[in-house]
């Protein structure tokens, strides 16, 4: 399963970047924030946005299990 | 006519005229980056740059003018007030510019792949330009109009970024990266999950995936520790401490950019490759202002409507 995102990890870089971005930019950056415990709460507003992320993620692996490698 | 799956019809490869697009749109891009750089860093009375270091002197909105006022606890306020902003530091800086070329260098690459060099490149220049210039109108206008009193400061609340490498007119470069990364990635993630949508709801789809994400981001990103930005205060209605304009410029900025970068294909058509990208970058550019006058008109009636109540949600963070 690695090696076929590996080898075809183009694919996924929307996704990444997206994952990447709300970890560094929301998740890392609200450990700073001080006596707001609320604001790491607030994170679960995200959740819909992560979820279709997500399904567009492993949708793009089936399609590459199905058409086959797409850096061939 | 209804799409049968997620395809945005893709021009066809001209090597010749895409890298010469390429080259022409990037090198403008890059000067005019290297003018407003100049510009913020070595003549910041020009655009009456905020000082970073100095809060006293803030005008229009004052520190007690904006939303991280009400934010922030009597030693944070001293803290800001005798050390400035944070993160003014290089390391700080190259950590925002590094991450966001990281990332739009991913994203072209991808969109390279299934768009080709020419419609990437449009992608790309196309949302720098858009939201730069978007942001930046919002930022002067607060600052020479809405904060001098000559309409109603009520409208909107201005805003600035105190702190970046690089600066589109005033809007910091990592910012306008970063949009593309989001725009990019949204309508592709949206279009992936919904492939027989049809254009419209699709990009609306991307808006509100955005925003989904910006409605903790935001938050975070300008709180005291951070402060990326900075809110006057303005609008009747904050939502988490930040006034709604903004999430519903990032949903509508979103939605209108998708529309217009799917339609490329079709201005080819009908005027040719070199003739279709002038005329996109002029689309976008009155699209800017549509927003901002959507913004605008928005903003009134809803002030209009909520400032007797004094609607907040919620109260403060």
């Amino acid at each position: 399963m690695l090696s076929k995102i590996w080898k075809n990890r183009l694919e996924f870089y929307p996704f990444l970047c997206m994952y990447l971005f709300w970890f560094l930019g929301s998740f890392v950056s609200s450990l700073r924030v001080e006596n707001r415990p609320g604001i790491v709460a607030l994170g679960l507003i995200t959740i819909p946005s992560l979820t279709l992320i997500t399904i567009a993620a492993v949708k793009t692996y089936k399609e590459l299990l199905l058409t086959g490698d797409t850096n061939e | 006519m209804r799409d049968t799956s997620y395809s945005v019809p893709v021009a066809q490869p001209n090597p010749e005229f895409d890298r010469k697009f390429a080259f022409v749109a990037y090198g403008l891009l890059i000067i005019a980056i290297i003018f407003f750089t100049y510009l913020h860093y070595y003549q910041p009375q020009v655009l009456h740059v905020p000082s970073n270091v100095d809060i006293s002197t803030w005008e229009n909105p004052t520190f007690e003018q904006t939303c991280i006022y009400d934010r922030m606890t009597e030693a944070e306020k001293e803290k800001i007030r005798s050390k400035g902003i944070p993160g003014t530091d290089i390391s700080s800086l190259l950590l925002y510019g590094i991450l966001s070329i990281m990332g739009v260098i991913l994203c072209f690459l991808h969109a390279r792949r299934h768009y080709g060099l020419w419609m990437a490149s449009c992608f790309l220049i196309g949302s720098f330009i858009f939201t730069g210039l978007q942001e930046s109108l919002i930022i002067l206008s607060g600052r020479f109009v809405w904060g001098g009193g000559a309409v109603d400061p009520y409208v909107f609340g201005t805003y600035w970024f105190p702190t970046s490498g690089l600066w589109f007119i005033e809007t910091p470069v990592w910012v306008c990266l970063c949009w593309f990364l989001i725009a990019y990635s949204c309508v592709w993630t949206s279009g992936k999950v919904f492939p027989k949508m049809r254009l419209w709801p699709r990009a609306l789809i991307g808006g509100l995936i955005a925003m989904g994400i910006d409605l903790w981001m935001d938050p975070v990103l300008t709180s005291p520790e951070i402060m990326k930005w900075v809110w006057a205060k303005g609008p009747s209605i904050l939502i988490f401490g930040i006034p709604y304009s903004n999430f519903l410029g990032w949903f509508f900025l979103i939605f209108v950019f998708a529309i217009l970068w799917e339609w490329l294909p079709r201005l080819e058509k009908r005027w040719g490759r070199a003739k279709a990208s002038i005329n996109f970058l002029l689309i976008v550019l009155i699209a800017d202002i549509a927003v901002l006058a959507a913004l605008l008109i928005s903003g009134t009636i809803i002030n209009a409507l909520f400032r007797a109540q004094g609607l907040i949600i919620p109260p403060g963070w």
